[in-house]
């Protein structure tokens, strides 16, 4: 690494040293190290490899790559062989070896590291080949591939901070602005608020002292596109906010990182210092006259203080406590001063806007938005797809992609055969949409038309195991455990939600409760301060319009069609089916299952806590739930 | 029969009162003034409808001159009702008041029996120990003592500010004495009253409001009472007035003074073990704390420092003339980058550590307390060796996190929340850890494990165990 950059032309210049020294031709294996390659021993599989280099004598012929996170986490750990761009995955540590002797010193294939195509049969290599990465546009995401998060040399070379040289370069701040507006670029976090739009009315406000802040608490369950941003590509995070400080005139900002991601909280905290050293944070940035310092802030647990007033009264010392937003955040927000709050996406989107134009950034995505920004939605989006799919992992598409496509072109399909059920997207906030809207583009508008909302990119596919009267239950117990309890209609409306709908899972409700439970909705939808309460409604209104039948059939007939509600199910063993193998009774953990060794077994009723892990853990399906 | 001090015989009037149907639909009033008659002492026996009418207490009067009674005894109703009444009649009839008994058997007897013999049963026992007792009464003179008015009420809790209030507006002068530097007391301190929820200090302030501004009230706080002498009446008390350094009349109470004071002293006595319990007698400046644990509190108080704002000497330059809000700006503790220094080192917030943290980034306990209480992350309880995370996130559930947890519930035996006896584990749900492409993802300490099913579980605890 250098020393400090203090101009364009020296960071120009120390790119072409960097891609000088750079051989594209030299074997890179690159080993996914994000998060969840990590707990499958991905860190392991690095240092196997690292070993056998060591061991043939490669080092300096063959480069060793720990990326950040490669997005298809259902087939961690993965790993790269480039040039070639072959994929192996699902790979261990004692796979190095056989790696390194036959694909990278002979070149040879190791097929059963190969995705396999599960209708043909035939192996899939490269990217290109497999569907899961094929069909997707990896605008964003798709540098996690080439990069080291910890080595700003590879950001750089690759073409990072060119946009950022640019802005202070060739621009002025309105002019970023401008571009940005036109560009139609709407937040990332989940709102779709036009970027372009909060950042001229903070450049507008009324004062010297701004700040600007990335929103990296992701508190939505399922979603966790922006963890694996931050650990694949945190430069990109850091040069959007450069970008978007110099554009509204701030001098200080912070990421506010959730405490549950230490690994993203570390490499921010590295490339943050490593963008210091080198002249891209602090004072008179690349001689521009600008300066930026950036900190950052842990989360403490609290949903809620992914909501922007919570956020920064957190970030002041205080409890996470939404305040009403009648006056915004760009006009007093951190300690009362303007503030521009982003989310890790949407800055990361900045630095391309920069760099290739606004009107390339139309050219993706739905809409209009020469007119208004409203218009349309622009851009990719990235998906955390999880679920009852067999692809599960980050998804980049283009906003318009039908859920048909993300859900069976990319994830797969279901997993283990079953059917389709229905898909949760926006994360706590959002709905639960069915079969009929498969084909819907989803993009920001189309999405609150059928009462859900795009949120950070959950999106968690059901099959027809899971009842959507306990997943409504289950939101709504989250939502309330997350309130902060400062407004009535939330903190109490949201729990007596929760209560109604455990009735209806307990069996004891009546058709009423569905009509209460709708009028408590809207009421809850319009007087809660903040959108934690406001949005809290979205599941349990979405399941009610979408799978009716199913509450009805909770109430009418006291059945539970997808087995889960407990008060409504019973497990039997089929003393026909049984072996005797012993294996639930030993997983039971109530002690529930009796039976000798080779006999039968039973359950006893009154012990039997319907957990289901007998279910589960049955292998000749003798456990069966009605 | 003799009087009490055997000097003449006593006569008796005797009267037993039907008080309509209230006496006499239970107790055979006849039959006992019958059997009264026959008892030693008694000149005359009578019953009658109602005793307390002009004619019944004229009866009492007639009845002393005629028959030179020497004392009255009538049993009807509660003496609350018509002691007075009767007193007065015989004290008419020329007999002193207090040779006059009253018997209650309306409420005491008639009110609680169904049964008439039972009831004239014991009418006929009350009377004869009324009988038996107005012989040992003696003439009692009234006298009139000159006392002073004026009420001291020690105790400026909400029953002394109640009562205080109560005595004033009936237009005594109230003198209101309480050794807290302010009124109030406990219910000061509580948000809630039990059993309505209605709000304390909503109910408490408006009165401590009255109280400061009564004319007829004077209030002495930050005193305390040193000696009581004197009797019912007039009592002469002792009050210290402890040093406030203060012109009571001059002071505004803008606290200016107080913020300006570096000599914190006081503290919260109202939390457990806080060694405060009202006397003024508070913590020393800086709590003692165990020297590993200082040695950790203080990293992370010097790793995180309140800085005056803005953080920056760029920002300083551009807007020191440009301040908003400055109390907020002024001090950026950053104390919850604190807190989860403390919680990640010690492996959880113990109160001795928060109150060291208050201390030294002046932010009250109570903020403290709020934000340790506010965020999930943060432990108030000591933890196990080994904190076990299970994610509770949507793609967790879907695929069956709960059955998870049930199986670590059912091995460890303890809740989500709870530590084994053992303080090995520490049971904790989480609302996504950020994996769920591996869900069901359970962590233990910073190892995670994904995919995790009811059976692995087993396996996942065995290298901790």
């Amino acid at each position: 690494m250098a020393t400090k950059l203090t101009s364009c032309g020296e960071l120009d210049a120390y790119r072409k040293t960097l891609c000088a020294k750079h051989d594209p031709n030299r074997t890179c294996i690159t080993v996914c190290g994000g998060t969840g390659c990590r707990a499958c021993r991905g860190l392991d599989v690095a240092e196997s490899f690292r070993q056998v280099i060591r061991d043939q004598a490669l080092e300096g012929k063959v480069d060793l790559r720990v990326t950040g996170c490669l997005g298809f986490c259902e087939k961690g750990p993965v790993v790269t062989i480039r040039p070639k761009g072959l994929i192996y995955v699902k790979t261990t540590p004692q796979d190095a070896k056989e790696v390194v002797e036959k694909t990278v010193l002979r070149g040879q294939d190791v097929e059963r590291l190969f995705l396999k195509d599960p209708q043909t049969g035939k192996r899939q290599r490269t990217r290109e080949e497999i569907p899961f990465y094929k069909n997707q546009m990896p605008l964003i995401f798709g540098a996690n591939f080439e990069l080291d998060p910890q080595n700003i040399d590879d950001y750089i070379r690759l073409g990072g901070y060119t946009a950022l040289a640019k802005a202070l370069a060739a621009m002025k701040p309105e002019e970023v602005i401008e571009a940005v507006s036109r560009s139609g670029l709407r937040g990332r976090g989940g709102a779709g608020f036009p970027a372009g739009v909060k950042w001229a009315s903070c450049r507008k406000a009324e004062g010297n002292g701004k700040y600007i802040v990335c929103n990296a608490d992701e508190g939505d369950p399922g979603a966790y596109a922006n963890r694996s941003l931050m650990e694949g590509n945190p430069h990109s995070v850091v040069e959007g906010m450069i970008i978007g400080s110099f554009a509204i005139g701030a001098h200080e900002g912070f990421i506010y990182v959730r405490t549950e991601y230490p690994l993203a909280v570390e490499l921010m905290y590295k490339a943050i210092a490593d963008a210091r050293a080198l002249g891209l944070l602090g004072r008179n940035i690349l001689g521009s006259g600008h300066s930026l310092d950036l900190e950052i802030n842990r989360g403490g647990g609290a949903f809620v203080c992914g909501e922007s007033t919570a956020l920064m009264a957190s970030i002041e010392g205080r409890p996470g406590e939404p305040r009403a937003k009648h006056v915004h955040m760009v006009e007093r927000g951190l300690w009362d001063r303007p503030t521009v709050l982003n989310n890790v996406e949407t800055w990361s989107n900045v630095p391309l806007i920069i760099n290739r134009g606004p009107e390339w950034f139309t050219t993706i995505g739905t809409g209009n938005v020469k007119d208004s920004p409203w218009g349309g939605s622009k851009g990719t989006k990235i998906f955390s797809l999880v679920g009852k799919v067999n692809n599960t992992g980050l998804v980049e598409v283009p906003m318009g992609t039908t859920l048909r496509k993300i859900i069976y072109d990319i994830g797969g399909g279901i997993k283990d055969g079953k059917k389709f059920k229905g898909v949760q997207t926006g994360g706590p906030s959002g709905g639960i949409l069915g079969e009929r809207h498969l084909d819907l583009p989803i993009d920001y508008d189309q999405l609150v038309e059928v009462g859900s909302m795009m949120g950070s990119g959950g999106m968690i596919v059901m099959d027809e195991d899971n009842c959507m009267v306990d997943f409504a239950r289950f939101f709504l117990a989250f939502l309330e455990d997350e309130s902060c309890g400062k407004c009535t209609p939330c903190r109490e409306g949201v729990t007596q939600m929760r209560q109604l709908l455990e009735q209806i899972g307990a069996g004891k409700a009546t058709l009423a409760h569905l009509d209460l439970l709708k009028d408590l909705a809207e009421v809850v939808q319009e007087a809660s301060l903040c959108q934690l309460g406001a949005t809290a409604p979205n599941p349990v209104l979405t399941t009610l319009n979408y799978f009716r039948e199913e509450y009805e059939a909770h109430i009418r007939d006291g059945k539970c069609p997808a087995g889960v509600c407990k008060a409504l199910v019973s497990y039997h063993i089929d003393p026909e089916k049984c072996t005797g193998c012993t294996l639930c009774a030993r997983n039971c953990p109530g002690g529930a299952v009796q039976g000798e060794k080779k006999q039968p077994h039973r359950i006893i009723l009154e012990k039997c806590s319907k957990c289901g892990i007998c279910y589960d853990a049955c292998k000749f399906d003798a456990v069966v739930r009605n | 029969m003799k009087t009490g001090n055997g000097s003449h015989e006593v006569r008796i009037g005797f009267y037993i009162c039907h008080c309509g149907h209230n006496i006499a639909a239970m107790v055979d009033c006849p039959e006992v003034a019958r059997y009264v008659e026959g008892l030693p002492g008694v000149a005359l026996s009578r019953d009658y409808k109602y005793m307390c009418s002009d004619p019944g207490q004229e009866l009492i009067q007639k009845d002393i001159r005629e028959f030179e009674l020497n004392r009255v005894v009538v049993a009807s109703c509660s003496p609350l009702l018509h002691e007075h009444t009767f007193r007065s009649a015989t004290q008419a009839g020329g007999l002193n008041p207090f040779f006059f008994h009253m018997v209650n058997i309306r409420e005491h007897d008639a009110w609680v029996h169904t049964d008439r013999q039972e009831a004239t049963a014991k009418a006929k026992a009350l009377a004869r120990a009324a009988i038996a007792r107005v012989a040992h009464h003696s003439a009692l003179e009234v006298k009139k003592v000159p006392i002073h008015p004026d009420v001291l009420v020690v105790g400026g809790g909400i029953a002394g500010i109640h009562s205080a209030l109560t005595l004033a507006n009936a237009g005594k002068k109230v003198y209101l004495v309480e050794r807290e530097p302010s009124i109030g007391g406990h219910m000061a301190r509580f948000d809630k009253t039990f059993p309505t929820l209605d709000c304390a200090a909503c109910i408490l302030t408006p009165k401590m409001s009255q109280v400061g501004t009564h004319p007829n009230i004077t209030l002495l706080t930050y005193s305390q009472v040193e000696g009581v002498a004197g009797y019912v009446g007039n009592y002469k008390v002792k009050i210290r007035r402890k040093a406030r350094f203060i012109d009571e009349d001059k002071c505004t109470g803008c606290q200016q003074c107080a913020e300006r004071c570096p000599v914190q002293y006081k503290s919260y006595p109202c939390l457990p073990g806080a060694g405060g319990n009202g006397t003024g007698h508070g913590l020393p400046l800086e709590p003692e704390l165990e020297p590993g644990l200082k040695t950790i509190v203080d990293r992370a108080l010097d790793m995180h420092q309140p800085v005056q704002a803005p953080l920056n000497s760029v920002m300083q330059e551009l807007t020191s003339a440009d301040r908003r809000s400055p109390s907020r700006e002024a001090t950026r503790a950053p104390l919850i980058s604190v807190l989860q220094d403390i919680n990640r080192d010690v492996g959880y917030l113990p109160e001795p550590a928060l109150r060291y943290v208050s201390r030294r980034t002046q932010v009250p306990l109570v903020s403290v307390y709020h934000v340790a209480t506010f965020y999930k992350a943060f432990s108030l309880q000591p933890r196990g060796q080994h904190v076990i995370r299970v994610c509770q996130g949507t793609a967790c559930h879907v695929r069956g996190a709960g059955r998870v947890l049930e199986a670590i519930k059912g091995q460890l035996q303890i809740e989500p929340g709870q530590t084994t006896q053992d303080r090995k584990f520490t049971l904790e749900t989480v609302n996504c850890l950020g994996t769920c492409a591996l869900a069901p993802v359970v962590t233990i300490d910073s190892n995670y494990s994904g995919n995790v099913t009811a059976s692995k579980v087993k396996q996942i605890l065995k290298p901790y165990a």
